[in-house]
């Protein structure tokens, strides 16, 4: 009985396996697409992509920004990850996989698929490395599918009830906007500092907003490793502003002790006028229709500050792509990830796609993401989309974690702290020369 | 006496162990010699190992932070071994005194958060200790203690105390079952006589139940010490060692400089050490804490 019953089963699985149709390819994905909304974006692009390449199955890993960066060179170097995957732009991460061959350039692709039509040179030149180890030029290693600006959100009730007269025209009406709110019993800035990283984005936006974009040569040389200073006068205006604030009671009472995603979710409840963070929380803050988003206004005698951001992690190809039909195959992925089609369903879910949208798109965006559109185009037109400081070298993140509470909880002077930044840079420059 | 196929000679019995010979050095053997190769190498995760013979050695010596870790780590061994074997013992003493029905359930009851796993006690523990919505704070401000609704995890302070508490509460429990376990192999017939010769509850403990639970004592210890070396999932769901590393330990310490700054070699070398560390220490505890009977 068990003998015939195996022996059947045997073969009910032998004609189910032929009678499957045998797919061309398995294409393994990893990205870091892990909110709701963006789980369902992603997961009808890749449908799409199925559907329009029946041969081919897509096999998506979604992992956390965290857990991409702490596995993706482990797989790819033991030869078991994935062919296409987001990788985050900088040194800690695509600059050590385009050095060590582990990533494919894509510019063949840019130029079979017009990608560069799509989006401009500056955002490209994000994903660029040179072979001997030069940020934002040489071979292109990826594309991202989605802008990122980190800009400043504020709850226009919470502001009109504490008497504060929007729209807020320059970097001093945010100040007073700050102490008016205080002052009527509200906290004015949502922070946490357990975990995330809300105080180095609020560090970033207020320091590269002192910047006017006609001077952005010295912050692009500083990020892409060319050399400079992190003691800057900008620099030194937005830590002390943050460690007047953290001792002034601007922040949550216990901001230490609450995480950056916590602090998020009670500031989309009402519980502060202002956070500073990105446009990928755009989807979570359209729960709170009194939610606006605006870039950081500029200080006097600042035309046009920059706004901390650029893209989100690039969609790049893997060295496991080893024959050229698996590279043409991921590259059209990738095209399918980036494309006019992929940015109208980023909107149509209110997140700002990296792809200029199509005039006559015909979609009814949210509020917040016209204001967020608005913002990107109007930084785009100055040139002033800024840089994420961690990118500059691949210990700043930590650098910046590891004392950011010692500023914050006045253990640290400003400058102390700025000093800190810099011997973290030019240690790296060291290694580089 | 009937003879084994065991008595054999030691390479005619390797056939019979050689299956798990193979499994353990695979899993256990490989990696440790790996680790300890790795440790004189500096290593990126991507590219060639470099040899570099001690140098992570001898940076780790003068590591600043490495020492922080350490100090830690020896502040926390309070709350992983020392506290949980003083409630543990003292629970026990009175657990042992209640009838059997009931001691069942409380011993159960107080057993439970070790069966947890220590990750999920650190994230639901993250949130109590939250200072926006935690019901520790709430609570605090609710009964008029609002000043010390303190940012827990996030004070200088208070971070290391506060984890430490998460690992007296999940193992006082382990503790107080091994206690309840040595009282029940003493001999009854010894507390008898000493009651009879009029001997007072302190003096039975000090002179009778306390050397008589040595061996207890000492596995207690070796496991609390390991555990406290090892420390890591409580550390990291709780606080990542934050803050500024304030609740740093040499794991957590190793986790970071492999994984998030890709200095693999010499996140070994601290990897090395802490086996070391536990080594010494647990040597140090057999040498030292020794029952009257030899045992």
């Amino acid at each position: 009985m068990t003998k015939s019953f195996t022996r059947s089963s045997l073969c009910a699985l032998g004609a189910t396996l032929a009678a499957a149709p045998a797919l061309a390819a398995d294409l393994p994905v990893w990205d870091d697409y892990s909110y709701e909304g963006q789980v369902a974006v992603i997961e009808s692009l890749i449908e799409s992509f199925e559907a329009a390449n029946p041969d081919v199955e897509v096999t998506r890993t979604q992992r956390t920004f965290d857990d991409l960066a702490l596995t993706l060179k482990l797989a790819v170097s033991a030869g078991d990850g994935p062919v296409v995957t987001k990788v985050n732009q900088g040194a800690k991460d695509m600059g050590t996989m385009a050095l060590e061959g582990m990533l494919l350039p894509v510019d063949g692709y840019i130029s079979e698929y017009g990608w560069d039509k799509m989006q401009s040179q500056s955002l490209l030149d994000r994903d660029r490395w040179s072979e001997d180890g030069k940020f934002g030029e040489g071979p292109t290693y990826g594309i991202s599918g989605l802008a990122e600006i980190v800009g400043l959100y504020y709850n226009e009730k919470v502001l009109e009830d504490a008497g504060v007269e929007l729209p807020l025209e320059t970097f001093g009406d945010f100040l007073a906007a700050l102490d008016k709110v205080k002052d009527a019993g509200t906290t004015p800035i949502a922070m946490g500092t357990a975990k995330q990283h809300l105080a180095l984005h609020l560090m970033a936006a207020i320091s590269q907003a002192q910047i006017d974009a006609p001077n952005r040569a010295e912050l692009d040389d500083l990020i892409y490793g060319r050399g400079g200073s992190w003691e800057t006068e900008g620099n030194l205006t937005a830590a002390t502003l943050m460690q007047d604030w953290a001792t002034g009671g601007y922040f949550f009472d216990g901001f230490q002790g609450i995480s950056g995603d916590d602090a998020v979710q009670l500031f989309i409840a009402g519980q502060a006028a202002f956070l500073t963070s990105g446009t990928w929380y755009f989807g979570d803050m359209q729960m709170n229709p009194d939610i606006h988003f605006m870039a950081v206004p500029a200080p006097e005698g600042v035309a046009h500050p920059l706004s901390v951001g650029g893209v989100d992690l690039a969609w790049a190809i893997t060295s496991l792509a080893a024959d050229q039909e698996t590279q043409d195959l991921a590259g059209s992925f990738i095209n399918h990830m980036v494309n006019e089609d992929a940015a109208k369903a980023w909107a149509a879910a209110g997140y700002l796609p990296s792809t200029s949208l199509p005039e006559d798109h015909g979609l009814e965006l949210s509020g917040l993401l016209e204001e967020g559109i608005g913002v990107w185009n109007a930084l785009n037109a100055n040139d002033a989309i800024g840089h994420y400081p961690d990118w500059s070298t691949p210990t700043m993140l930590k650098t910046i974690d590891d004392n950011t509470p010692l500023l914050l909880a006045g253990r640290q002077t400003p400058a102390e702290f700025l000093a800190l930044l810099e011997a973290d840079y030019e240690s790296y420059l060291a290694t580089m020369n | 006496m009937k003879s084994s196929v065991l008595d054999g000679p030691v390479r005619k019995n390797l056939v019979f162990v050689l299956p798990g010979l193979l499994i353990y050095a695979a899993f256990v053997f490989v990696p440790i010699l790996s680790a300890v190769g790795l440790s004189f190498t500096s290593w990126n995760g991507v590219s060639r190992p470099e040899w570099v013979g001690l140098g992570n050695y001898a940076e780790l010596f003068g590591d600043a932070r490495f020492f922080t870790s350490l100090k830690n780590n020896a502040m926390l061994m309070a709350f992983y071994c020392l506290i949980p074997l003083i409630v543990g013992m003292a629970l026990a003493a009175m657990v042992s005194s209640i009838r059997s029905r009931e001691q069942l359930a409380i011993r159960t009851l107080l057993f439970m958060p070790y069966i947890m796993p220590s990750a999920v006690i650190g994230i639901v523990w993250q949130w109590l200790y939250n200072p926006a919505f935690g019901p520790i704070n709430q609570g605090l401000k609710a009964i008029g203690l609002g000043a010390l609704a303190l940012p827990w995890l996030g004070d200088f302070t208070w971070a290391l105390p506060a984890v430490g508490m998460v690992a007296v509460w999940y193992y006082f429990g382990f503790c107080m079952v091994i206690f309840l376990t040595g009282m029940q192999r003493i001999d009854p017939s010894i507390f008898e006589a000493a009651r009879v010769d009029g001997a007072k509850p302190g003096y039975v403990f000090r002179r009778i139940t306390f050397p008589l639970l040595l061996p207890e004592i000492r596995i207690v210890l070796l496991l609390t010490i390991i555990a406290s070396i090892k420390s890591f999932d409580l550390i990291f769901t709780m606080t990542r060692g934050g803050p500024a590393n304030a609740t740093l330990v040499p794991n957590i310490y190793m986790y970071q400089l492999g994984f998030q700054l890709s200095r693999y070699g010499y996140a070994a070398a601290v990897a090395i050490i802490g086996a070391l560390l536990i080594f010494a220490v647990n040597y140090v505890i057999h040498r030292t804490i020794r029952p009257r009977d030899g045992a």
